[in-house]
C-alpha cells in the first residue's frame, strides 16, 4: 500500500477490502442458481437457451471483475490523476480541473452498476451527492470524493493523507 | 418431496437477503422492522382460500353466470375477476397495523414507507410460499426437477419487491389520514394492475410465454423508480451523510 517513486507517476493502492468475494459470490449465485438449471434443462427449450445467454455473459462479467481486483489504483502523473481497474475501467482526471477534495460518506441509492460491499465501480448514484464516477474498495463509507467541474469521482487511497498531500503538492507546484 | 418445494427454499432465501439486505442498508442498518416479516406471511393463504374464490363464486351467483365459462364469461365478470386481486390484496395486506405494536412504528413518512415495505415483502414471502404449495398440490409438475423452476424463482423475487412497494405507497397514504388514505389505495390498485398486465395477457394468450418473463421486467423497473422516488420525497434531513464529512481541499473561486 506504499508510495512508488520510480518515476514520476506516483502510484497509489486502494484500501484493502473483500470486494472481489462479493463478484465471485455473484457470479456463483448466477452460475447455480440461472445457467447449471438452463444447461440441466436442456438447449431444447428456448427459455433455457435465453437464460443462457443472458447469464452467461453477467457471470463472466462478474468472474473478470474480481479477477481485475488486484490491479485497482490511482497514478498520479504531472498534471492528471488516473482511475484504473484491469483494462476494464480508466478515469482520468485533469488536476486543474478539481474543484474540492473532500472525505464522506454516501446515501444509498437502490440503483447501480457495480456495487457491493467493499467494491463499487462505474458510475453509480447516490441519493446525496447524485452521480459519482466510482473507482473505490467501498461503496458508502470514507469514500474520498474528488469533485471537477463536470464530474465526481469516488476512490479510496490506503495512505489517504499521503495521496491528498501528494495531489495538492502537484497542483500547487 | 414436491421439487418445487426445493426452488421455493430458494426463492425465500434469496428474496429475504435481497429486500431484507435492502432494507438494513437503506434504513441507515435498522434492524427494528423485520418483525413485520412475520405477519404477512399467512395474509396470501387467507386471500386466496377464504375472499378472493367467495367474493367471486357470490357475484357470479348473484349476477347468474355459470361457473367455469373461463373466456366465455361476460367481460365486467372478467374485469372484476381481474380486479378482485388487487382489490383484496392491497386491503389485506395492511391488516398488520391494526396491530398497536405496529401501528406504532408508523411515526413520519419515512417509517411509513419501510413498514409498508417490509409488510409487502412479508405478504410477497407468503405469496411464495402459498403457490409452491399450490403447484405442489396440482402434482402437474411433479416430473419436473427442481432447477427447471427458475421463472417461479425469477418471478417471486420481483413480486415480493412490487408487493413491498404497492404495499408502500398505501401505508404513507394512511399515515397522512384523510382523502390521501383513498389515494394510497387506488395508487396501490393501479400499481398492482399493472404488475398484473403481463400475467392477464398470457392468460388470455395475447403474448407468448418467453414474451410473458421479459415482460415482468418493465413492470418491475417502473416501481423501482416509484420506489426510489418515494424514497426522495420522504427523505428527512438527518439521511443526508454529510455530517462526517472532512474537506481537504476546496478552489476558492473569485468573486
Amino acid at each position: 500500500m506504499g508510495i512508488q517513486l520510480s518515476n514520476p507517476i506516483k502510484t497509489f493502492r486502494p484500501r484493502p477490502s473483500f470486494g472481489w468475494f462479493w463478484l465471485v459470490l455473484m457470479a456463483a449465485i448466477i452460475i447455480a442458481i440461472s445457467i447449471v438449471p438452463a444447461l440441466a434443462v436442456g438447449l431444447s427449450s428456448s427459455s433455457a437457451v435465453v437464460t443462457l445467454i443472458v447469464c452467461i455473459p453477467v457471470a463472466i462479467s462478474f468472474l473478470v471483475l474480481a479477477f481485475c481486483f488486484p490491479t485497482m489504483r490511482y497514478e498520479l502523473g504531472r498534471d492528471q490523476l488516473k482511475l484504473l481497474y484491469g483494462p476494464v475501467l480508466t478515469y482520468r482526471i485533469p488536476l486543474g480541473e478539481i474543484r474540492s477534495i473532500r472525505r464522506r460518506s454516501l446515501s444509498m441509492t437502490i440503483w447501480s452498476t457495480i456495487r457491493f460491499p467493499g467494491i463499487a465501480l462505474f458510475k453509480v448514484p447516490y441519493a446525496d451527492v447524485g452521480n459519482v464516477k466510482m473507482c473505490a474498495t467501498a461503496a458508502l463509507n470514507n469514500i474520498l470524493l474528488i469533485e471537477t467541474e463536470k464530474e465526481k469521482y469516488g476512490l479510496t487511497p490506503a495512505d489517504e493523507e499521503a495521496f491528498v498531500a501528494a495531489i495538492r503538492a502537484q497542483m500547487e507546484g | 418431496m414436491p421439487q418445487i418445494y426445493i426452488m421455493a427454499a430458494i426463492t425465500l432465501s434469496v428474496s429475504l437477503a435481497l429486500w431484507g439486505g435492502l432494507t438494513y442498508l437503506l434504513t441507515g442498518h435498522q434492524k427494528r422492522f423485520f418483525w413485520l416479516l412475520l405477519l404477512g406471511l399467512p395474509l396470501s393463504a387467507v386471500a386466496n382460500l377464504l375472499l378472493k374464490p367467495q367474493a367471486i363464486s357470490a357475484v357470479g351467483r348473484a349476477a347468474h353466470i355459470q361457473p367455469g365459462l373461463g373466456l366465455a364469461a361476460p367481460v365486467w365478470f372478467l374485469a372484476f375477476i381481474v380486479l378482485i386481486t388487487p382489490l383484496v390484496e392491497e386491503a389485506i395486506k395492511v391488516l398488520p397495523l391494526l396491530l398497536i405494536p405496529a401501528w406504532k412504528m408508523v411515526t413520519s413518512r419515512v417509517s411509513a414507507l419501510w413498514v409498508g415495505f417490509v409488510l409487502g415483502v412479508s405478504f410477497g414471502l407468503g405469496e411464495a410460499i402459498y403457490f409452491a404449495y399450490g403447484v405442489a398440490q396440482s402434482g402437474a409438475y411433479d416430473a419436473l426437477p427442481w432447477y427447471a423452476f427458475t421463472g417461479f424463482l425469477n418471478e417471486r423475487i420481483m413480486t415480493c419487491f412490487a408487493h413491498g412497494v404497492f404495499t408502500a405507497v398505501l401505508v404513507i397514504g394512511i399515515q397522512r389520514g384523510g382523502r390521501s388514505i383513498l389515494y394510497g389505495y387506488l395508487a396501490a390498485l393501479g400499481l398492482h394492475l399493472f404488475l398484473n398486465a403481463p400475467t392477464v395477457m398470457y392468460q388470455v394468450q395475447w403474448i407468448s410465454y418467453e414474451l410473458y418473463n421479459l415482460s415482468l421486467l418493465i413492470p418491475f423497473i417502473v416501481l423501482a423508480v416509484i420506489f426510489e422516488w418515494m424514497r426522495r420525497v420522504v427523505r428527512e434531513p438527518n439521511d443526508d451523510q454529510s455530517g462526517n464529512e472532512v474537506v481537504y481541499w476546496q478552489r476558492h473561486i473569485a468573486e
